[in-house]
């Protein structure tokens, strides 16, 4: 069930790593052992990846995923970059870890969520918990002690991760 | 007592180990054309082994490690290699056979299926490290208790 998923998964890895073997695309005998070493990969991590892998398998998600970095993301990396550098400059920090209360489903909304947070500098996921649906954050500037939502911490992140998570 | 991580690194480890074991296996089948080779490869694909076992705890992985799957595993490197070594055993020891006109892997020297039987040595070491390694660190990590 989760070997077409990691078979995929691997085999684009090894398309890139082997990509220009014969000029700039691949030797036939590069893609028929990249078969093999997927094959080899996918039959032994199949039941690793989780069973509902194949869901990434969906196009219109990696549309998503590409918008999703170089749009919000990246410009949220910019702008709490520049964000950290003045507070660095003027030293007026206030740090604290806050509870988030998040609305997510699964572990991979979670995972895309709390990495996002952590990217941006100044927030550091510390934790989160699936089971009261929160996220503990290390926080350089605390303004809001108990925020209601994931909104002053990470702007859109959440609603993005929850459509790419789905 | 908890031996596992938690959800972020659980997640992040379900979608990265099988990049480390393809790019494992990147590194021991291109042994001969590019930087690494049997150990280095087999060094990184135990590398995801390991992650598996720090990230899903030792009763996940005792679950799924099988003692004598690996102990045969990295038997049958060791052999492939020493198999690989007699083949030109008509001429001498090591003597590249398959290189010298032999059937299979005597390609143009850049390619993939070029180098004689150093595909098959790469490929028979890069077993035996990840086997050995894996079950190594297994052995170190049910070791029963702390004192006694």
């Amino acid at each position: 069930m989760g070997f077409i998923p990691v078979f995929i998964w691997s085999f684009v890895l090894w398309l890139v790593l082997t990509a220009g073997s014969k000029g700039m695309l691949w030797s036939p005998e590069e893609l028929v052992a990249g078969v093999v070493f997927s094959g080899i990969i996918a039959f032994t991590t199949k039941d690793i990846i989780g069973e509902k892998a194949s869901r990434f398998l969906n196009p219109a998600k990696w549309v998503g995923f590409v918008v999703y970095s170089i749009g919000p993301l990246f410009w949220g990396m910019v702008k709490a970059n520049l964000d950290v550098a003045y507070r660095v400059i003027t030293g007026r920090i206030k740090p604290g870890i806050v509870r988030v209360p998040v609305d997510l489903e699964n572990d991979a909304q979670y995972t895309i969520l709390s990495n996002s947070i952590t990217l941006t500098p100044g927030t550091l996921t510390v934790d989160a918990c699936p089971e009261e649906k929160a996220l503990y954050v290390h926080w350089i500037n605390v303004t809001e002690k108990e925020p209601e939502s994931s909104e002053v911490i990470a702007g859109s992140f959440e609603k993005w991760a929850r459509r790419l998570g789905r | 007592m908890k031996s596992d991580m938690g959800l972020i690194v659980k997640t992040t480890a379900r979608a990265t180990i099988p990049l480390i074991g393809i790019f494992g296996a990147y590194v021991v089948s291109h042994g001969h054309l590019t930087p690494g080779g049997g150990f280095q490869g087999g060094a990184t694909i135990a590398g995801a082994g390991i992650l598996f076992l720090i990230a899903f705890g030792l009763g996940e992985m005792k679950r799924r490690y099988n003692h004598h799957l690996y102990s045969a595993l990295e038997g049958l490197g060791g052999l492939v290699f020493l198999g690989a070594a007699m083949l030109g055993l008509g001429v001498a020891f090591f003597y590249n056979t398959l290189w010298q006109g032999g059937p299979v892997f005597n390609g143009q020297p850049g390619t993939l299926l070029s180098a004689g039987y150093l595909p098959i040595m790469n490929l028979a070491v890069g077993l035996k490290v990840f086997a050995g390694l894996v079950s190594a660190m297994v052995a170190i990590a049910a070791y029963r208790r702390w004192k006694e």
